[in-house]
């Protein structure tokens, strides 16, 4: 409240001093957005790969019924807006009686939506490993399941990191989406900084947290690519 | 006494008959050359020997064993699993694009099924891994990875890689056909050495020569059936059908 006054009493005055001060006063508010936005995003994304290899699976599965669930889950959360699940499931769960915090309601929304993206990044991935490596490990007398765990999906994850890479880009950017249940995520804290003070800063302060973040997201997957760089 | 024995085996893709009514043995120690053009049918044969593709009639006996017999309808069943997985395990099989597994080092590749499927401890696998590198003169190459190596050290790998499960017969198929012209001979002297300690071997191959060298029987097949087998000399010295004199004579020519 006293920033609106000493913005009044500033009377436009946009030198460095002010904007530095200002900046400093709306940190701490930023970092709890910030934290948010980190809890959401490591919450989804712990669950979100591992989920997405099992649908992968299913997807792949010879099982018709398995096979065409999973492509039915694929089609509804790739098919229809984030936003609109995250209402749904917020919401619509209050409706028919099931009450859970918004924070809860926001992971179950991106780890559903989030895994059926991933689910079919994982099944170019693995589709796209010569059917040679399947033979050899069955001419070998690998089951099925080492066959998978040892030979497959540590050749696909080198062959996914790039449009990983891309998925959670994505992901730390749509956390943003969250504001819509009312939680207070690094842009709600930035926009109703903004709107109250009624300055542009908070907006650059919050991009350039969202930079800071993709940038270590970015480095992250380089250093994934270079580790699985030993083979070709 | 046989180790592999085929009787009258009838393969369908879709509607292409592939194979129509192979029938063949093996005995201990032999080795085996199967000829024929491309689409006849051979490498098929060979992938249904360890179950790699199914067939729809005919029977596969492994040490007397039957993997697969016809049912009453005329139809092929196949035996359990669990049985099928320890009859395959005494065959070896190399593939035309050797299959090794790039995310493994040499050594890695030769110890893997060793320690999985045999639960071998990892120093004896990693003995067993050396005594066939050794043996495929890759004993320097244990810590390379695949990419690291020429078409011919990698295909020799998986050679020694298949040999380290101990199998009764080596199966190969189409072994130098990926190889540039100047390294299919390291890979056909190995095949020789082996030849030579008395492995069995079927070897579906386009190398004549090394047929004739190193083949005690010859097959050639031509769409889907066996057209002439015998001695291997026979065979390709002085084929009896116009089809197998004809193909020997197209390959002959291409030299």
């Amino acid at each position: 409240m006293y920033r609106l006054t000493a913005f009044k009493q500033s009377a436009c005055k946009f030198d460095k001093g002010f904007i530095m001060d200002y900046l400093t006063s709306l940190l701490p508010f930023m970092l709890e957005g910030t934290a948010i936005t980190l809890k959401l995003f490591f919450l989804t994304l712990i669950m979100m790969l591992p989920f997405g290899v099992v649908l992968a699976l299913g997807r792949l599965s010879k099982l018709k019924p398995l096979s065409v669930t999973t492509q039915f889950y694929i089609w509804v959360f790739r098919g229809t807006p984030l936003l609109l699940q995250l209402l749904f499931i917020y919401f619509g769960l209050g409706i028919i009686g099931i009450n859970i915090d918004r924070f809860t309601a926001a992971v179950v929304a991106f780890v559903l939506n989030y895994t059926a993206y991933l689910a079919e990044v994982y099944r170019s991935g693995i589709q796209s490993i010569d059917l040679g490596q399947f033979e050899a490990a069955d001419v070998l007398g690998l089951s099925r399941w080492q066959t998978l765990s040892r030979i497959i999906l540590p050749q696909m994850v080198k062959r996914v990191l790039p449009p990983i890479s891309n998925e959670v880009i994505n992901l730390i950017k749509d956390t943003s989406l969250v504001y819509a249940i009312g939680i207070t995520e690094l842009l709600r804290v930035a926009k109703i900084a903004a709107v109250r003070d009624m300055l542009f800063v908070p907006f650059i302060a919050a991009a350039i947290f969202y930079l800071v973040m993709t940038a270590v997201i970015q480095q992250t997957f380089k250093w994934l690519e270079y580790r699985y760089a030993y083979y070709r | 006494m046989h180790i592999l024995k085929a009787t009258d085996v009838y393969k369908k893709f879709q509607d292409t008959e592939v194979l129509k009514g192979i029938s063949m043995q093996v005995d201990k120690g032999e080795v085996i050359a199967i000829i024929g053009p491309s689409g006849s049918g051979k490498s098929t044969f060979l992938r249904c020997l360890n179950r790699l593709e199914t067939i729809d009639s005919g029977s596969i006996e492994i040490e007397g064993e039957y993997m697969v017999k016809n049912g009453p309808n005329g139809k092929a069943i196949y035996s359990n699993e669990k049985d099928i997985a320890r009859m395959r395990l005494k065959m070896g099989m190399v593939f035309q694009d050797f299959n090794l597994f790039p995310h493994k080092s040499v050594l890695e590749n030769l110890m893997m099924a060793q320690m999985l499927v045999n639960k071998v401890n990892p120093a004896a696998a990693r003995e067993t891994a050396m005594v066939f590198l050794d043996k495929v003169g890759l004993a320097q190459n244990g810590p390379n990875y695949p990419f690291e190596l020429s078409g011919g050290m990698q295909q020799r790998v998986a050679i020694a890689r298949a040999l380290c499960m101990n199998p009764d017969v080596m199966c190969f198929d189409e072994p130098t056909s990926a190889l540039d012209p100047e390294l299919t001979g390291e890979v056909l002297q190995v095949m020789k050495d082996l030849a030579m300690e008395n492995m069995t071997m079927v070897v579906v191959t386009h190398e004549i020569g090394f047929a004739r060298e190193v083949a005690q029987r010859v097959i050639f097949m031509d769409e889907g059936i066996i057209v002439e087998q015998g001695h291997a000399e026979e065979v390709l010295l002085n084929p009896q059908q116009a089809r197998t004199r004809e193909f020997l004579s197209k390959v002959l020519m291409a030299r």
